[in-house]
């Protein structure tokens, strides 16, 4: 602390960016926390209905527990992806010799890419007609037979709306595990295989519980964004076909814009809220749980 | 778009300097160094595949095969692109957007930090938990608020109804990576400089602000990134061609009923995301960097 600190300095300081957040982002949780309890379309006066809205979710709104299934599908999906996928090559990485920089480049290229330019790529490499890359790669390896249109089945449609999220930003992480991993000291699993522990055993037991904190961050990084997935499935199929790709946040951005109903979009905005805050508090607890153990 | 044209090629290049074994016996390290290379290509493929799309021409592209080079290279993609989009129009906008939430986002978590963290007060734990809130909660909660205020204040298709939400959203992370950087500045200097007589002002002026350079440089790496390529909020509060980012920009490119023009619409992407991806490519080291710090730290 600065000794000749006054309390106006302090306030010149923190009240701009204060206001700013302010504005943007805690009056916005309050106000459709407000909104909630109300019906109403932006245009007619507000009617106060108290919790119909979260009645109707929870009760009578099957779509919105498709939405929540789809959304826990999307987030599981990505995960595997983005952590799986991290891991994995950020382990690999350690052990080559040359090239570590390239392959690091080129392995987060796609996170710089706008998620409109990678909808229009996904929806061009899952058509069918005309054939699009992967339709292409079936036939040209001779698995003509498993051609189809990703994007316009249902049983296949939400893996293929997570899986360009979950290639766009698994380079991400996988730098945050490299340089976790970088950081284990190298007598410790030395030591380990001067033991007999086989690459395996040193994995587990050594590099892993090591970078175990880095790896919660990453875990409750990777989650929060996956549960605010919203650009790639609404501008590849736009929850469809049917619902079978709409998440709850496609549906509350469709149940605002498109039906203008401005109450009940404010209640499932608050349940992903919600949603987040208990999904970080769950990963803390569990991770934290098993470091303990 | 030479570059592009050399990028395409690159993927192959991690497993040309494998080849040369110095140690014949190292099986492991040039398995390794295959499996590697198999993953980047495929992690890459579909980003090259739409840069030689680009290229090709729409008869090429309709009957192809995924892995042939183009057999005649044409930029009329390019020049169709630029015909059929405002293109240029819509960087413009992208670049008044993500200048002005990066200066917002720099200056603003700069004080915040410097409240925080220097300066010190009674509730900073709070304000500082209050902060946090902004990384958990999704950015689609601000949408429908945002939208009413906008609409009362006279706000909406403006840069500034972009600006403030990603400026607001990006805030926290900002003032957690100045206030870490901020413990490591040793207090000595600041009794030294308050011995002599400087005031907090001058202080944040003359000391803190020279010494976050690099702050400043990672905190803008890392940002540049999301804000260009800004999706949703443009989308919500933006009507008009007039304001249209790039993101928005692209969309035009969906003709009447859907059909689309894809290899201009491929060469619409490549131009829209040159921009960012030269400055990633120069700037590669204090990027990836950036990247990882920004992440972990927030």
């Amino acid at each position: 602390m600065l000794p000749q600190r006054s309390r106006l300095s302090v306030l010149v300081f923190l009240i701009p960016p204060l206001a700013l957040y302010g504005i943007a982002v805690l009056l916005p949780i309050f106000q459709s926390l407000y909104l909630s309890f109300f019906d109403w379309d932006g245009i007619s006066p507000m009617l106060f209905v108290g919790i119909d809205n979260y009645v109707h979710m929870f009760t009578g709104d099957a779509v919105f527990w498709i939405a929540f299934r789809n959304t826990l599908g999307y987030v599981v999906i990505c995960l595997i992806l983005q952590l799986g996928g991290a891991l994995i090559v950020a382990s690999l990485l350690t052990l080559l010799r040359r090239g570590r920089e390239v392959v690091k480049t080129l392995y987060i290229l796609p996170a710089v890419i706008s998620t409109v330019a990678i909808a229009f790529l996904f929806q061009r490499i899952y058509s069918l007609d005309p054939e699009g890359l992967i339709n292409q790669v079936l036939e040209f390896v001779g698995l003509g037979h498993l051609q189809q249109a990703w994007l316009s089945d249902v049983s296949t449609v939400l893996a293929a709306v997570s899986v360009p999220e979950g290639w766009r930003f698994t380079g991400l992480y996988m730098l945050i595990i490299y340089a976790a991993l970088l950081a284990v000291p190298t007598e410790l699993e030395e030591a380990a295989k001067l033991d007999g522990a086989s690459w395996w055993q040193t994995f587990w037991r050594i590099r892993f519980p090591y970078i175990r904190p880095v790896w919660i961050t990453t875990t409750i990084i990777a989650t929060t964004n996956a549960l605010r997935g919203f650009d790639i499935p609404y501008l590849l199929t736009n929850g469809g076909p049917g619902q079978s790709s709409e998440l709850l946040t496609t549906y509350m951005y469709k149940t605002a814009f498109t039906s203008t109903n401005y109450g009940y979009a404010s209640t499932i905005s608050v349940f992903v809220v919600v949603e987040c805050l208990a999904a970080v508090g769950l990963i803390f607890l569990l991770l934290r749980r098993k470091a303990d153990a | 778009m030479t570059l592009t044209a050399s990028r395409t090629t690159s993927p192959t290049a991690p497993e040309r300097r494998q080849k040369p074994p110095r140690k014949p016996l190292n099986l492991q390290g040039k398995i390794t160094g295959i499996i590697v290379t198999l993953i980047v290509i495929v992690q890459v493929y579909p980003l090259a595949w739409l840069f030689i799309t680009s290229l090709r021409t729409e008869k090429d592209f309709a009957g192809g095969n995924p892995f042939a080079l183009p057999t005649t290279v044409t930029f009329d993609n390019y020049a169709r692109a630029f015909a059929t989009g405002n293109l240029g129009l819509n960087i413009l906008n992208s670049f008044i957007v993500t200048v002005g939430s990066i200066v917002v986002i720099v200056f603003l978590g700069m004080m915040g930090a410097y409240a925080l963290q220097v300066l010190g007060f009674r509730f900073s734990k709070l304000v500082r938990a209050l902060f946090l809130i902004g990384i958990i909660v999704p950015v689609q909660v601000a949408l429908v608020p945002l939208f009413v205020d906008y609409a009362a204040v006279n706000l909406l298709d403006t840069y500034q109804s972009i600006i403030i939400p990603l400026a607001g959203f990006a805030l926290p992370t900002s003032i957690y990576l100045f206030s870490s950087f901020y413990e490591y500045i040793p207090g000595e200097i600041y009794e030294a400089a308050s011995l002599d007589g400087a005031g907090p002002y001058r202080i944040f002026a003359q000391i803190t602000l020279p010494l976050s350079v690099n702050t400043m440089v990672t905190v803008a790496m890392v940002n540049s990134i999301f804000i260009w390529n800004d999706f949703i909020f443009a989308n919500t509060f933006v009507l008009t061609d007039d304001l249209k980012t790039i993101p928005l920009g692209l969309q035009n490119y969906i003709g009447a009923m859907g059909k689309i023009d894809w290899t201009a619409t491929f060469a619409a992407v490549c131009v829209s995301i040159t921009p960012l991806l030269l400055v990633f490519l120069v700037l590669n080291k204090a990027m990836t960097y950036s990247l990882a710090s920004g992440a972990t730290k927030g």
